[in-house]
C-alpha cells in the first residue's frame, strides 16, 4: 500500500509577513506534488480584534492557494505546532520568526529551536528574511528608563573597578561605551548622551588614580567625555538609521499585503455596491479610518455604502474639478483634506470614477506615509470602478445590437409572413367582388384560400402572442395534476380536427404518473412538434411515446424527416430561426414556443438524430411536488 | 314553428358584418346591439332564444351581462371570447353561460355551437333518456351503456359521471361542475379525481383514448360529450 503523502505545514500568526509564507508554503507544496496545510495556534493569549481578522483574511488566503486549515488551541506555539505536526505527520513546517517576542529568544529558546529539541521527524524551515521586527522606538521618558540607566552605568563602574589600574582607559573605555550603546538601543537618544556624561564624570572620579581628586577640565577625562558622547551619538544614529529602514520595510511589506488583499477582494466584486463594501471594509482595517465612495448616478450622486462621511464637504461635482486639478501638489491624485475628511478622485485610465472620502477614527488624522497607500489604494478601486463600468457598456451594447437584430428579424418575418397572406387575402377577395361570372370551382377555389389563408395568419399572429406573453411573464403557468393520456389526447384532437387523421403512432405505456403541467401549454408544446413533424416529413409516420423515471417524465416526438443538420440542434429553439433550406412553413417562433413552455414548467427540451434517419425531439418534465392522494378505489 | 331567435351583443363592426349575414343565412332571426346596456334592453323587449355575447363591450363587462340576463332568463348564452383566457371561460361557464367560442372562429363552428345550445333548450322539457353517438349509446332510463352494441360495464362513479355528462347534451361542463355534481359539495379541489375517472371512462368507451371521439377535453375548463360522433 502507497503511503499517504506527508503533507506541508505552514504556521500562520497575524504578521503581515504571513503572504510570504503562504506563498512559500504553496511554491512548495507545488513542487513536490503534496498537499498542505496551514495553521493557526490560538495560544489563549489576550489577542485583538484585530488581529484575528487578520489572521482569518491570511487564512482564506491560504485555502484559495489549495491549503487545507487547521486551527489548533494550545498554551505555547511550539506545542500546538508540534501536535499538528505529529498527527498530519508533516515532512516541513514553515514559520516564521516575528513570534518570538525577545532578543535572547531567538537564540535559545525560539519556537524552531524548541521544536527541534522535540524530536519531531520533520523537517523545520524558518523563513529568515534578516529583517526582523524593529520594534516600536523607544523614548528614555519613563521613571524605569531612568533607573535602567543608572543600573547599567552603575554595572558598568563596578566591571571597570576590577580592572586593574594604572591609567588603563582603553580597557574601561570599551566596556562604557558598550553600555552607552545599550542604553542607546533600549532606551533612546535623550539617556544615551545623559549616560555618556555621567560615565565620563563616573570614570573620572571613581577609578581615576588617586580617586576622587582629579577635575574633569584634566584633559584626558576631556577627551574620555567627547569620546563618549561621539560614540553615544553615533550609535544613536546608526541605530535609528537601522530602524528606520527595517521600519520602512515592514512598511511596504504591511502595504503591499494590504494593496494585494484589497485587488484580490475587489477583483471577486460585480457591483459598485460591493466595491464600495470592500473598499470601506479594506480602508478600515488598514488606516483605521471610515471611507465612502460617490459614485455619479443619473443626474445626481449615490454614496455606498453609507450616506457622505460629512454633510457640510462641498457636493463632489464641486469636488471633482479641484481634485482633478490637483488643488495641493498639482497631482490629481493627492488627497484633498476638507477638515477632518480626506477626499481622493478615483481617476481610472480616462476619466473620474467617483470621489473616495476618508474619515480616520482618532483626532490624530492618517500619519503622513500612509497618503501613499491610500493613493494605491484609490487607484485600484478606480480601475475596478472602471472595469464594472467597461463590462456594463459592454452588455448594454451587446442587448442592443441583440435587440437591433431581433427588431429587423421581426420587421422582416412580419414584412414576409404577414403580408403575403394579407395580399392573397386582399386579392382573393377583390376578384370574387369583380362584375362579371365566375365559375363555382373558381368561387370555391378562391374563397378556400382566403379561409387557409387567414388560418396562417392568426397562427402566425397566435405565435407571436404567446411568446410575448410567455417572455414576458405575462401567462402564469397553471400546474395541475393529469394523466399525459389526456394532452396528448386533445393536442391530437386539435391537429386532427384541423386536418384529418394523421399516421401518429402514439405509445403511452399504461401506469403512467399523473404529471403536474399546464394541459394548455403542454399542448401546444405537443401541437407545434406535430406540426414541424408533419410538415418536414409530409404523410411519413410521427411516433408520440412518453415515459417516466424517478423524479421526470418524458415525452418525444419522432418523425422520419430530413433530420436537423449538425450545428443547429441548438439555434432552432431560436426566435426566428429557420434552418437555411428550410422550406415553405413558419416564422420559426414554433420551437421557440415550445422552449419557453418546457423551461417555464421547469423542464427541459432537445432535439436529437433519431436512428435510422429524421429527428427526435425529447421534453423533460419534472415530477415536482407531492402527487396528489388517488380517489377511493382506484390504484 | 317560428326561426329561432338569435340577439348579437357585440360592439365590433367587422364581426357583426360577418355574424348577422351568415346567421340570417341559416334562416335564424338576427337581432344586435353594440353596447351592454343596448343589448339587455333588447334581451327583456325581445326575449330572444339564444344570446351571442362577446365579453369586451364597451360600457359593461360581459360577465356582468351574463349575470344580469341569468337573473330573469334560462335562454342559452354563448359567450365570444379572445384566444386562451380559459379562467375567464371558466368563469362565464360557472356563471351559466352555455358554451364559448374562442375568436378567431369560422362558421362552421359557430354554427354548430348555436345548433347544440338551441338544442339543449328545445330538449330540455322533454326528457331524452337514449342518447346514440358513434357507436356509443347511453340509456339513461335502463342505466344501461354499450358501445358497437356491447353492454360496458361501469363503476357507480363512472356511470354518474357519464350521466352528468350526459345531460349537458353536448354543452362544455366545467371541471368544478363536474366535480359538485359527481362527488358532492366539497370535492371541487380534487381535480385529479374527476381526470382519472374520465380517463377510465375513455380507456372503457373510446376505441383510442388518446383519440378520444365522445369525451373531448376543453383543456383547462372542462370537458364535452360530443354528440355528433362520426361512427367507424
Amino acid at each position: 500500500m502507497e503511503a499517504p503523502l506527508r503533507p506541508i505545514l505552514v504556521a500562520l500568526g497575524s504578521e503581515a509577513r504571513a503572504l510570504r509564507l503562504i506563498q512559500a508554503g504553496f511554491r512548495m507544496a507545488r513542487e513536490r506534488a503534496v498537499p498542505w496545510i496551514a495553521v493557526h495556534v490560538e495560544t489563549g493569549g489576550p489577542q485583538l480584534a484585530e488581529d484575528d481578522e487578520q489572521v482569518q483574511v491570511w487564512l482564506q488566503e491560504a485555502q484559495r492557494l489549495g491549503a487545507e486549515i487547521a486551527i489548533v488551541q494550545a498554551p505555547t506555539l511550539a506545542q500546538g505546532l508540534s501536535e499538528v505536526t505529529r498527527s498530519t505527520h508533516a515532512q516541513a513546517l514553515l514559520l516564521g520568526r516575528s513570534g518570538d517576542r525577545w532578543p535572547w529568544a531567538r537564540v535559545g529558546h525560539s519556537t524552531a529551536d524548541e521544536l527541534q529539541r522535540r524530536g519531531l521527524d520533520t523537517r523545520i524551515e524558518v523563513l529568515d528574511d534578516r529583517r526582523g521586527s524593529p520594534g516600536p522606538e523607544r523614548r528614555g521618558t519613563g521613571f524605569g528608563a531612568m533607573v535602567g540607566t543608572l543600573s547599567v552605568l552603575g554595572a558598568c563602574s563596578g566591571l571597570a573597578w576590577l580592572v586593574p589600574r594604572e591609567g588603563n582607559i582603553s580597557l574601561v573605555l570599551p566596556v562604557y561605551l558598550a553600555a552607552v550603546a545599550f542604553i542607546a538601543h533600549r532606551w533612546g537618544q535623550g539617556l544615551a548622551v545623559l549616560a555618556s556624561v555621567l560615565s565620563a564624570l563616573l570614570y573620572s572620579f571613581l577609578l581615576e588614580t588617586p580617586r576622587f581628586s582629579r577635575v574633569a577640565t584634566h584633559w584626558p577625562n576631556l577627551l574620555f567625555f567627547l569620546a563618549m558622547l561621539l560614540a553615544a551619538q553615533a550609535v544613536v544614529g546608526l541605530l535609528h538609521r537601522l530602524r528606520q529602514q527595517a521600519r520602512e520595510v515592514q512598511r511596504r511589506e504591511v502595504h503591499t499585503a494590504s494593496l494585494y488583499l484589497l485587488g484580490r477582494a475587489l477583483m471577486r466584486n460585480h457591483t459598485s455596491g460591493q466595491v464600495a463594501d470592500t473598499a470601506a471594509d479594506h480602508i478600515r482595517r488598514v488606516f483605521k479610518a471610515e471611507a465612502c465612495l460617490l459614485f455619479p448616478e443619473g443626474s445626481g450622486w449615490k454614496a455606498l455604502p453609507a450616506p457622505s462621511l460629512d454633510p457640510d464637504l462641498p457636493p463632489p461635482e464641486e469636488l471633482l474639478p479641484r481634485l482633478d486639478v490637483g488643488e495641493r501638489l498639482g497631482d490629481p491624485l493627492e488627497p484633498l483634506s476638507m477638515g477632518q475628511t480626506y477626499c481622493l478622485s478615483l481617476t481610472g485610465t480616462d476619466r473620474s470614477e467617483g470621489v473616495l472620502q476618508v474619515l480616520p477614527q482618532g483626532m490624530a488624522g492618517l500619519p503622513p506615509g500612509t497618503w501613499e497607500l491610500l493613493k494605491a489604494f484609490a487607484v485600484q478601486i478606480a480601475l475596478t470602478l472602471e472595469r464594472l463600468r467597461w463590462l456594463d457598456e459592454a452588455r448594454k451594447a451587446q442587448v442592443q445590437s441583440e435587440t437591433e437584430r431581433m427588431r429587423s428579424t421581426l420587421l422582416g418575418a412580419i414584412g414576409h409572413d404577414l403580408r403575403t397572406p394579407l395580399t392573397a387575402i386582399h386579392g382573393a377577395a377583390g376578384s370574387l367582388l369583380l362584375p362579371g361570372d365566375i365559375s363555382d370551382s373558381t368561387r370555391r377555389d378562391l374563397l378556400t384560400m382566403i379561409q387557409d389563408e387567414s388560418e396562417r395568419l392568426s397562427h402566425l399572429l397566435g405565435n407571436l402572442l404567446d411568446l410575448t406573453r410567455l417572455e414576458s411573464g405575462a401567462i402564469q403557468i397553471q400546474k395541475e395534476w393529469q394523466p399525459l393520456e389526456e394532452v396528448v389526447g386533445s393536442a391530437l384532437g386539435r391537429m386532427e380536427r384541423r386536418q384529418g387523421a394523421l399516421p401518429i403512432r402514439v405509445v403511452l405505456p399504461e401506469g403512467l404518473p399523473l404529471a403536474p403541467l399546464d394541459a394548455v401549454l403542454i399542448e401546444q408544446v405537443l401541437v407545434n412538434l406535430l406540426t414541424n413533424a408533419q410538415r418536414h416529413a409530409p404523410g411519413l409516420e410521427m411516433d408520440l411515446r412518453a415515459w417516466d423515471e424517478p423524479g421526470w417524465i418524458h415525452l418525444e416526438v419522432a418523425d422520419r424527416g430530413p433530420g436537423i443538420p449538425a450545428g443547429f440542434q441548438d439555434r432552432i429553439f431560436d426566435k426566428f430561426f429557420r434552418l437555411p433550406e428550410a422550406r415553405e412553413g413558419g416564422v420559426g417562433l414554433g420551437l421557440a414556443i415550445c422552449r419557453a413552455i418546457v423551461q417555464a414548467h421547469g423542464g427541459r427540451i432537445h432535439v436529437e438524430d433519431r436512428p435510422g434517419g429524421g429527428s427526435s425531439f425529447r421534453l423533460a418534465l419534472p415530477l415536482d411536488g407531492t402527487p396528489p392522494a388517488p380517489p377511493e378505489g382506484v390504484l | 314553428m317560428n326561426q329561432p331567435l338569435i340577439l348579437i351583443i357585440e360592439d365590433e363592426e367587422p364581426l357583426r358584418r360577418f355574424l348577422i349575414p351568415t346567421l340570417s343565412s341559416q334562416r335564424y332571426q338576427v337581432l344586435s346591439a353594440v353596447t351592454a346596456t343596448e343589448g339587455l334592453a333588447m334581451a327583456r323587449s325581445h326575449n330572444p332564444d339564444l344570446v351571442l355575447l362577446d365579453l369586451g363591450l364597451p360600457d359593461r363587462d360581459g360577465m356582468a351581462v351574463l349575470k344580469e340576463l341569468r337573473t330573469w332568463s334560462r335562454k342559452p348564452v354563448v359567450i365570444l371570447s379572445a384566444r386562451n383566457q380559459e379562467c375567464d371561460k371558466v368563469r362565464a361557464l360557472d356563471q351559466g353561460a352555455d358554451d364559448y367560442l374562442a375568436k378567431p372562429f369560422g362558421a362552421a363552428e359557430l354554427l354548430a355551437r348555436i345548433r347544440v345550445a338551441l338544442r339543449h333548450t328545445l330538449q330540455a322539457d322533454v326528457a331524452k333518456p337514449v342518447m346514440c353517438s358513434g357507436g356509443l349509446r347511453i340509456d339513461l332510463e335502463q342505466r344501461e351503456v354499450s358501445l358497437e352494441g356491447r353492454i360496458v360495464k361501469l363503476t357507480a362513479l363512472e356511470y354518474r359521471l357519464l350521466e352528468a355528462l350526459v345531460r349537458r347534451n353536448g354543452k362544455v361542463a366545467t371541471h368544478g361542475q363536474l366535480l359538485a355534481e359527481v362527488w358532492g359539495p366539497g370535492g371541487e379541489g380534487n381535480t385529479h379525481y374527476l381526470r382519472i375517472y374520465m380517463a377510465m371512462l375513455r380507456r372503457k368507451l373510446e376505441a383510442d383514448p388518446t383519440r378520444p371521439r365522445h369525451f373531448i377535453t376543453e383543456p383547462n375548463v372542462g370537458y364535452r360529450l360530443n354528440l355528433d360522433a362520426p361512427g367507424d
